[in-house]
């Protein structure tokens, strides 16, 4: 097929905070260092810069700082300072607060902002240095010459449902870059094929997720004071799993109400989405929703396995940032800081890289260097083991995280032993023994009313989701024999449970047994899927250019 | 006084010009209705049947065929004669073609797609759709007469305009100051097509299907059902997805709006996503098993039973 | 054949809509925008035209400085330059104010052909393009399937398919310069390329500002949700009564059959 080629210097895949202050970054370093002004293009799957971008989120301003020392008057959106933290335990009818908030969850002097407007921010600071922002472009494939990066190739755009080219068809665009940067978010899809190809995780840890779903509410103005951090721990979840719930508050009654659970619970039963809506019915949480209403939707999966499951981030060509090779600290839930960070650092080593005119892996890891120098190992570091030790129970984590503050992360077996999330879903049989239940109804249900509680259907709509309808699945599932057979014996289509936006759907197959509903339209671009099934069967492909969330104000 | 603004074809009048009629007559002012064309006399006593003051006529040859700058230039000299308050029209795509046209050359306003008015000091409020019939909009309109509206199609009943008790309104021709050569316009007669695609905002009356009706062979049940009110068939999303109706069928958020008069919801839940295509119909039947399902919420009328019951009771009862 | 087409930009189609304090409007603050979809269909048509008949295709939008995101989009799928009458008041205003503020823009440019979509997906008036006709001095026809055009001749003329009522349509020959509202659905908007990105933030986008405003005379008092009236009533019985009942209603009660 025909392609078009276009030729930059550096590109970078993905508009988030990783591939925005790299692209600002390079901007900088081009008025610092002048020379040759170098082509630089960013690439994004979304329809507009921050559509899809979501979090929490509490910023620490560290890396914001340094890119952008003048960012308050540049307008920098940041919706309210922190001015109180609280932590609590929850019980089921109770909340036991911490008497002392937990140092990594101090957040003193940073900000809750919306990711989307911070993201959006971002990019029109990079649009006004002339950078090439093309929303609505996801990178479906890098291209290599060997096992050397040399670029990406854009998704066709017009093709049906079937497979077949319509009257609009486009084919997707090679770019080649002497460098490219990849910071395609958490289970990025160009960074999963990369690491796999070039075994970058060698000698690493298995990386471990979280999945986090967050509503935004509009809550009656006096209802909770802005910059307000409240996290939870303990109901719904139990030992067994990893995860709680926030909540921070904005002006004007907005705020921001989350659940994060660990993609690596046991029960194949279990429903993360289900646990938020308990979360909410929480009194705790209830009181604080009566009268409002939610005006936003979403969810996005969460790299929490720290330093030892960071994968090499460089080789001939390429660097990694940002969630896609997973710089996130799961312990202080903070992560756009390390993103933006770096975001910036790779952007340093790309310039020099290009300029020097030498961009294999040797001259490349000097991007690993940096960040050994840097705050980003100053800070993940003595955390490294602290996710892993919560595979032994809330209880031993919190006594590992307590201890790994004084002992700099220290342990017997470092690192702590550790395994991939969906390889710890245990099978049905062996989780409910002769209490089989019922795979299609939830084992616990909690009434949807629609107001506090909603289903994922209606969730969804207020994504603000959108894909063109008439083209091919994006969720490809290798084969889904296994769904209806293998998976619904052992483990009952855990998939329709963990997908936060009812993609997945084990219909009536007419034929008395059931077969599986890809709804790829509802997808909000999480990741889970691609993360959890247990025969890790489903690859997450990017839809067509500018389809998926909206994640305004998120 | 109010003139109501008559539409035929091929010596047919347009059903919807006795909805305008309707509304007229509920504004209250004296009603006069006015033809433009050609070979006018069977239209205009059939016409003057109607409870209105006077009907009048506009003949000229060249207003034979409807062109838009015929019918402007035609209707513009009516409204220098007959000095009108208002000029109502159904909105049709006859009317959308010249009454905005028609509108600027006489420099007074006008408001479309209005489903309902209500009087407002010396003048009206006008209620009409917004964000493609999510939201109502009540709009005034000020300056001079006349003011031209034109009303949806089902928004009055063509069988409320009242008609004459005894007699009939009297007929008079008006001279129309019409320049053949001044029609740029040159139009070649109608011709029927099949359309490619259907489009449901035009149906009057919808009959929805959802995973209710469990099989595709049951969709000749709602066939049956939309056969017998005249009704247009369309589905919710899982229908289309499952490839039982074309998705040009599908009613939502990812397929159409509509608006009908009537929307009979067949085993449809009621998701948010189908709700948005919908909502803004007149009249909401649902017809589903559960009763916790949201449809339920924004129906008029719901029964709680099985459509496989219920709809051949009423195919029945309507072919009494 | 040198070809005008008057685009708007409105909220998404997914876009919450909430109504604003105002009460007269929607809360657009923080919405996400986009080309008003029957334009698009517009669009595409007088891209095809040119492609076809050689000139050039100038986008023209009336609108906040906002609307200058759609105008970039149209540039990018191949519009060769730009009218933007800015101004914020157009947002909301009625069909009269930004038919003349067109007008008064573009009158200068003797455009052969001036293409708009059917009606805004916000307001939806459905007027702007035929006043929009009417103040140039050109001939219109609405609501067009299908456009040949023959510019052998002098000074042009067009042959048109026109949709009518209940799957009839209709031929009509009009002399250019002319004016056309284009059916939606008649073909497919075409992809902005990373080129034609690209090359868009070359393109001229020329900012006018309207010339002064009469005073409307078509006001918004208020836009708010349609109430349900009625409550919903549910029919009791076995199948057979309830439909009975139910068909009854649906002729006595609202004449819906």
């Amino acid at each position: 097929m025909e392609r078009e080629t276009l030729d930059v210097d550096i590109l970078i895949v993905g508009g988030g905070p990783a591939g925005m202050s790299a692209a600002l970054r390079l901007a900088q370093l081009q008025k610092e260092k002048g020379g040759e002004p170098l082509s630089i293009a960013v690439l994004e799957k979304a329809r507009e810069a921050g559509a899809h971008s979501l979090s929490g989120a509490v910023l620490d301003p560290s890396a914001l700082r340094q890119l952008v020392p003048d960012f308050k008057e540049k307008g920098a959106p940041l919706a309210a300072d922190v001015h109180h933290d609280s932590v609590y335990f929850l019980t089921r009818t109770g909340k036991l607060p911490f008497p002392i908030i937990p140092p990594p969850l101090k957040n003193h002097g940073n900000y809750i902002i919306s990711l989307n407007h911070f993201v959006k921010w971002l990019g029109t600071l990079v649009e006004a240095e002339g950078i090439d922002l093309f929303a609505g472009f996801p990178a479906v494939e890098l291209l290599f010459e060997g096992d050397r990066v040399v670029g990406v190739r854009t998704g066709d755009r017009g093709i049906g449902k079937h497979g077949e080219k319509k009257g609009n068809f486009e084919p997707g665009v090679e770019i080649r870059a002497k460098v490219t940067i990849l910071c395609d978010g958490v289970r990025g899809n160009l960074t999963k094929v990369l690491v796999q190809r070039l075994k970058l995780d060698d000698g690493r840890l298995p990386q471990v997720y979280a999945l986090g779903i967050k509503e935004l509410w509009e809550l009656p103005k006096d209802r909770i004071s802005p910059g307000s951090v409240a996290h939870t721990m303990g109901y719904p979840l139990r030992n067994e799993e990893f995860g709680g719930g926030f909540i921070y508050a904005m002006p004007d009654g907005l705020v921001s109400l989350g659940f994060v659970v660990g993609l690596d619970y046991k029960d194949p039963m279990f429903d993360p989405h289900l646990a938020f809506q308990r979360f909410k019915l929480h009194p705790l949480v209830s009181a604080l929703l009566s009268g409002g209403h939610m005006v936003r939707y979403g969810a996005k999966a969460l790299p929490e396995g720290g330093w030892h499951t960071i994968p090499r981030p460089y080789a001939d060509g390429v660097l990694l940032a940002g969630d896609a090779a997973a710089f996130l600290n799961s312990i202080r839930l903070k992560g756009i800081h390390l993103a933006m960070r770096t975001g910036m650092l790779a952007a340093e080593t790309a310039f020099d890289a290009v300029r020097a005119q030498d961009v294999s892996a040797a001259f490349l890891q000097a991007y690993e260097r940096r960040i050994n120098a840097s705050e980003v190992r100053r800070e993940l570091y003595p955390v490294r083991n602290v996710h892993q030790s919560f595979e032994h129970g809330l209880f031993a984590g919190l006594a590992y995280a307590g201890l790994s503050l004084v002992t700099g992360g220290w342990w017997i077996r470092d690192p702590m032993p550790a395994q991939a999330g969906h390889e710890r879903m245990a099978k049905l049989a062996e989780y409910y023994r002769d209490a089989r239940p019922n795979p299609d109804v939830p084992v616990s249900p909690v009434k949807i009313d629609r107001q506090v509680t909603f289903d994922r259907l209606t969730n969804v709509h207020y994504s603000g989701t959108r894909h063109a309808e008439d083209q091919p699945s994006h969720l490809i599932v290798h084969d889904t024999d296994i769904c209806r057979t293998r998976c619904r014996e052992e483990y009952g289509n855990p998939c329709t449970r963990f997908c936060p936006a009812n993609v997945y759907e084990m219909v009536d197959a007419g034929d008395g047994g059931k077969r599986l509903q890809i709804n790829a339209s509802n997808c909000v671009h999480c990741k889970t899927c691609d993360i959890l099934d247990p025969y890790q069967i489903i690859d997450w492909v990017p839809p067509e250019g500018g389809g998926g969330p909206n994640y305004e104000g998120m | 006084m109010i003139l109501v603004i008559a539409e035929h074809r091929d010596g047919k009048l347009n059903r919807a010009t006795w909805e305008a009629i309707a509304a007229a007559q509920q504004a209250g002012a004296p009603v006069r209705v006015a033809l433009v064309g050609a070979a006018l006399t069977t239209l205009a006593t059939e016409l003057a049947a109607a409870d209105v003051a006077e009907v009048l006529t506009v003949e000229h040859e060249a207003l034979g065929a409807y062109t838009a700058d015929g019918y402007v230039m035609a209707l513009a000299s009516l409204v220098e004669s007959e000095k009108p308050g208002y000029l109502f029209f159904p909105h049709t795509y006859q009317t959308r073609d010249f009454a905005p046209a028609l509108g600027a050359r006489l420099n007074r306003p006008v408001v479309t797609d209005v489903t309902a008015l209500k009087k407002d000091g010396d003048g009206f409020v006008y209620t009409r759709p917004v964000f493609q019939g999510k939201l109502n909009a009540d709009v005034s309109v000020s300056g001079p007469a006349p003011h031209l509206v034109t009303f949806q199609i089902g928004a009055f009943r063509a069988d409320a305009a009242a008609r004459k008790s005894g007699g009939a309104a009297s007929v008079r021709a008006v001279a129309a100051t019409v320049d053949a050569s001044a029609i740029r316009q040159k139009a070649e007669a109608p011709f029927k097509e099949a359309k490619q695609a259907v489009d449901l905002s035009q149906a009057e009356r919808i009959i929805a299907v959802g995973r209710g009706i469990k099989s595709q062979e049951n969709l000749a049940l709602a066939q049956q059902l939309a056969q017998a009110i005249g009704a247009e068939v369309a589905a919710s999303r899982p229908i289309c997805d499952s490839g039982w109706l074309p998705m040009d069928r599908q009613i939502g958020s990812s397929g159409q709006t509509v608006a009908p008069k009537l929307y009979v919801a067949l085993g449809i839940s009621g998701a948010i996503q189908h709700l948005v295509g919908m909502k803004g119909s007149r009249t909401i039947v649902a017809i589903n098993k559960d009763p916790e399902a949201p449809i339920f919420e924004i129906a008029d009328y719901g029964i709680v039973g099985d459509l496989f019951e219920v709809v051949p009771a009423m195919i029945a009862e309507l072919n009494k | 054949m040198k070809i005008s087409v008057c685009i708007k930009q409105v909220v998404t189609r997914e876009w919450q809509l909430r109504v604003a304090d105002n009460g007269t409007w929607i809360r657009d603050s923080d919405a996400s925008f986009e080309l008003n979809e029957p334009d698009a269909y517009a669009l595409e048509e007088a891209l095809r035209l040119k492609e076809k008949h050689g000139g050039e295709v100038v986008v023209c939008s009336a609108g906040p400085a906002r609307a200058a995101q759609v105008i970039r989009e149209a540039l990018a799928r191949g519009a060769d330059r730009a009218i933007h009458v800015e101004a914020d008041a157009l947002a909301t205003a009625e069909a009269f104010t930004v038919a003349d503020a067109l007008a008064a823009a573009i009158r200068e440019e003797r455009f052969d052909l001036v293409l708009t979509g059917l009606q805004s997906d916000d307001q939806g008036f459905g007027q702007v393009g035929v006043v929009l006709a009417e103040r140039l001095g050109m001939p219109h026809a609405t609501i067009i399937m299908e456009v040949q055009a023959d510019t052998s001749s002098g000074s042009g003329a067009l042959r048109v398919k026109r949709e009518l009522e209940g799957g009839w349509f209709q031929w009509v020959t009009l002399p250019l310069p002319a004016l056309l509202t284009i059916q939606s659905g008649i073909n497919q908007l075409r992809y902005a390329t990373l080129k034609g990105i690209m090359a868009a933030q070359k393109k001229e986008i020329k900012k006018v500002a309207p010339a002064s405003v009469g005073a409307a005379s078509v006001q918004i008092r208020k836009v708010y949700f349609p109430e349900r009236a009625k409550k919903t009533q549910m029919i009791p019985g076995s199948p057979a009564e309830a439909a009975k009942t139910l068909v009854t209603k649906l002729k006595d009660e609202v004449r819906a059959l």
